[in-house]
């Protein structure tokens, strides 16, 4: 008897415990970690769409992350991925692209994606994705990461210096650039420098795919994997001796800032209107716009002023994309592509590029803009998205993948640094730099080629 | 020129076997059992460092440089095995006890010696894990070519170090760190101590702006960056605007390759002088005051007090404050640097060792070359430490 009541009661206790636990894992939503690369108002926006997301699927739950920079974000994903302590999405930016496919810790969207041309009711639709994106992200045909913010480098003039100078529009050369600072510098109320860039390797490679010009060999590491650098070309010394004439003369704001950081100075000189013009990543247009009208001046964005010797190819793209970590659940693999693709949906890509100025990834988004006026109200936002279209897709102007990538920028900050603040002979400076690069890349060929 | 392993353990033999043979043979007269011993030993110790590096610097094709490393390397193993033996035989054939004087305990012990074991388990844990640990594992990235993120590591023997000598310019990173420690030190506790004598005169509300002076100290480096890069920023910033406006002037704070180390310093200054105002302030409250109105008796005056009474008996606190001050200045700057100067100054004017790490290590994912330049970092801070706890430590009086 005793024995009986003792299994009932043991048996009561185990039912008592498993029902409960079993009701609530079923309703438990499922829970899916985003780290995102920004902190400001940017992942304040991207948080906001994640609420949205979990409100109108309550299966899942959307975590967003934030707070790193895109440099501290792929030392912590490394890390993380030696604990096995990865996230669901990461974002990472451009020029991670050749480590995070290398590193193995991500599934190509393809692949995850299969056939299927939706998720969870969400259309996938990537033919609705502009080029330039596209031939950044895939890899014969296929992506391996799914696209969301997309920038360009583009220009911005304070129009009240520019107009006093007795200029209507905008420079669009180098030449029409030293041209306007000879006459901007000689203005009575003249800015304390005529223009200025983030010392960022990026910039450098702008206006190397504007000269149809390589930044690694190897059809830019599409064709093969890249062995060497090629930006130590005409094209590259053409653009150490321009930016080192702007210098020289006074023109060219040099901030001493160097690399990922270097943003927030240019920032200050432009609104502070110590300079008269920037040039500058698309995705601060909002802002730089807004800068403006805050400070009495009007703001007009325009292309990326190129070489008048050797014409204008294209421009390249920059920003992220997000990642899919390999390895999940099925269900958080599941609920991930449908965050990526519910961020990038015709609405919020809109929504994106009206808050920042990244341009809208998708053309339905920007067929949409277009519709609401949105682009002839704001003929700012424009620029980014029109030079990306504008431009004839080669192997220079979709941009180079190459391991080791932000390691290399490096490079080329440091041999712009020197370029600005020591007489070394800019043809010099770029071979050294060149060959810091090449070692970076055989060491990264090293250990990574498969 | 090849040097075999084994003509190498016989050299570390022969250093072992005369030194421990002189320490036993000038304390007890049996040399030729202390030269067995340290033979033995200084033979082991010369295999401490060329075991896991399999004597790879003395491969045939490797440059003289790697073989110079090899060599001093040996010796190293040689001197980290003979050090622990020549003192334990000096002592134990002396019939010294092996614990010194001054440590002997005054009150109860244990009774068993190994009581102390679970004691200090707690804390043996944590350090074995966070700190021993990652210092092995810092010694064996620093032979390896390692990327953060990357399939596989290369073994690259002693290339990681012997690179910093190629060309000068390690050098220059190592000569601005010393430089801008330097001053950032001297600077920070010689001002911290003039404002807390100030601050300690008997004046009405002390408590209030003493709180207040403490203040920069509780601010994050990251916050304190970003401040004094608003206020620095050449162009836009609100100190050249004054600057401009009364003087005509505008320096180069952050872009000017001569000016950007001073502009770090006095931030570092700014953001660690409230630490040092606040030991001093502690410490000033410990001077007895009948010492100084004794002094003042004899008809000493104001500096001459300070300098004979107040000066000694602060020198616990400065010494203290040294050795922080110079681990601040070494390891904690890297914030303030990096906000104020991102990518490491002008000419790469604001690169500290500590910096160069991070960034190499971080942004570049190299690891290896990472892990060799904190390996010479933690060296030198070692170094500097036990300096000054042989020169400084001595002129310490504690107590009045």
């Amino acid at each position: 008897m005793k024995k009986v009541i003792f299994a009932m009661v043991m048996m009561a206790l185990v039912l008592a415990l498993a029902a409960p636990s079993g009701a609530i894992q079923a309703q438990d939503p499922v829970k899916i970690e985003v780290w995102i690369a920004f902190s400001d108002y940017r992942l304040d926006w991207v948080k906001e769409v994640a609420e949205e997301f979990n409100a109108m699927f309550p299966q899942y739950q959307v975590n967003i992350v934030g707070g790193m920079s895109y440099e501290e974000m792929f030392a912590q994903v490394s890390v993380a991925a030696e604990q096995n302590a990865l996230p669901g999405v990461i974002h990472f930016n451009e020029a991670s692209t050749q480590d995070a496919r290398d590193s193995g810790n991500f599934k190509p969207i393809a692949q995850a994606l299969g056939d299927r041309t939706e998720v969870n009711g969400l259309a996938i639709d990537f033919d609705d994705i502009i080029e330039p994106t596209t031939a950044y992200y895939t890899l014969d045909g296929n992506w391996t990461s799914f696209p969301w913010n997309t920038s360009s480098a583009i220009w911005f003039s304070n129009m009240n210096f520019v107009n006093a100078a007795g200029f209507d529009t905008p420079p669009a050369t180098w030449a029409d650039v030293d041209e306007y600072c000879a006459g901007i510098m000689a203005l009575d109320n003249a800015p304390e420098y005529c223009w200025t860039f983030p010392n960022y390797g990026w910039f450098f490679e702008q206006w190397l795919a504007q000269q149809d010009a390589l930044f690694v060999n190897n059809d830019n590491g599409r064709a093969d994997r890249a062995t060497e650098v090629a930006f130590n070309s005409d094209a590259g010394l053409a653009i150490f001796n321009w930016l080192n004439d702007q210098y020289d003369k006074g023109y060219l704001y040099y901030s001493g800032a160097q690399g990922g950081d270097s943003w927030g100075t240019v920032d200050q000189a432009y609104q502070t209107q110590s300079v008269a013009m920037a040039a500058y990543s698309s995705s601060d247009t909002t802002l730089y716009t807004r800068m403006g009208e805050e400070n009495g001046f009007t703001t007009v964005a325009s292309f990326l002023p190129y070489n008048q010797e050797t014409g204008w190819t294209g421009n390249l793209i920059g920003g992220g994309s997000l990642w899919l970590v390999d390895g999940l659940t099925p269900e958080v693999e599941e609920g991930a592509l449908t965050f990526m693709i519910f961020l990038s949906n015709t609405e919020h890509a809109a929504a994106w590029h009206q808050l920042t100025g990244y341009v809208a990834v998708r053309e339905s988004a920007n067929q949409m803009l277009e519709e609401e006026g949105w682009f002839a109200e704001n003929p700012n936002q424009t620029v980014a998205m029109q030079q990306l279209v504008q431009s004839t897709v080669t192997p220079a102007t979709s941009g180079a993948l190459v391991g080791g990538f932000p390691a290399i920028r490096n490079a080329v900050t440091g041999a712009t640094d020197r370029l600005f603040l020591t007489d070394e002979d800019p043809a010099g400076l770029l071979d050294k730099a060149a060959s810091e690069a090449n070692v970076i890349i055989e060491e990264y060929n090293l250990l990574n080629a498969p | 020129m090849i040097i075999s392993p084994l003509l190498l353990v016989l050299a570390g033999a022969l250093v072992g076997a005369v030194v421990i043979g002189f320490v036993f043979s000038s304390a007890a007269h049996r040399g030729l059992l202390g030269a067995v011993l340290g033979a033995g030993a200084g033979a082991l110790g010369s295999l401490i460092c060329m075991l896991p590096l399999d004597y790879c610097m003395f491969e045939a094709e490797r440059k003289s440089i790697d073989v110079i490393f090899g060599v001093a390397l040996v010796g190293l193993g040689v001197l980290l095995a003979l050090a622990p033996v020549a003192w334990l035989s000096g002592k134990l054939l002396r019939r010294e006890s092996l614990v010194s004087a001054t440590s002997q305990p005054t009150q109860g012990t244990f009774r068993h010696w190994w009581i102390a074991l679970p004691l200090l388990a707690p804390t043996l844990t944590i350090l074995v894990l966070f700190l021993y640990y990652p210092s092995v594992e810092t010694l064996r990235l620093s032979t390896m070519l390692s990327r953060l993120g990357a399939r596989r590591e290369a073994f690259v023997c002693v290339d990681n170090y012997t690179r910093l000598f190629e060309g000068s310019a390690y050098f220059d990173v190592v000569a601005r760190t010393v430089y801008m420690s330097f001053f950032i030190v001297v600077l920070s506790m010689a001002i911290g101590l003039l404002i807390a004598t100030m601050a300690y005169l008997p004046v009405k509300g002390a408590s209030i702006y003493r709180t207040l002076l403490v203040w920069p100290y509780a601010i994050s480096p990251a916050v304190a960056g970003i401040i004094f890069l608003l206020m620095f920023n050449p162009t836009g910033g609100i100190v050249n605007y004054f600057l401009k406006n009364w003087f005509g002037v505008r320096p180069g704070w952050l872009n000017d390759p001569s000016l950007a180390p001073w502009t770090i310093i006095i931030s570092s200054v700014w953001k660690s002088i409230g630490f040092n105002i606040l030991f001093y302030i502690a410490a000033l409250q410990n001077v007895p005051v009948d010492l100084i109105e004794a002094g003042a008796i004899d008809g000493a005056g104001l500096l001459r007090r300070f300098w004979h009474i107040v000066w000694p008996l602060l020198s616990p606190t400065t010494f203290f404050l040294l050795i922080t001050n110079l681990t601040y200045a070494f390891f904690d700057t890297f914030a303030t640097i990096d906000y104020l100067t991102p990518g490491g100054g002008p000419l790469q004017s604001t690169t500290t060792m500590m910096y160069q790490v991070i960034r190499l290590g971080v942004d570049n994912n190299d690891l290896g070359k990472a892990a060799a330049q904190s390996v010479v970092l933690f060296l030198m801070v070692i170094g500097i430490t036990v300096l000054s706890f042989r020169t400084g430590g001595r002129q310490v009086t504690y107590g009045a």
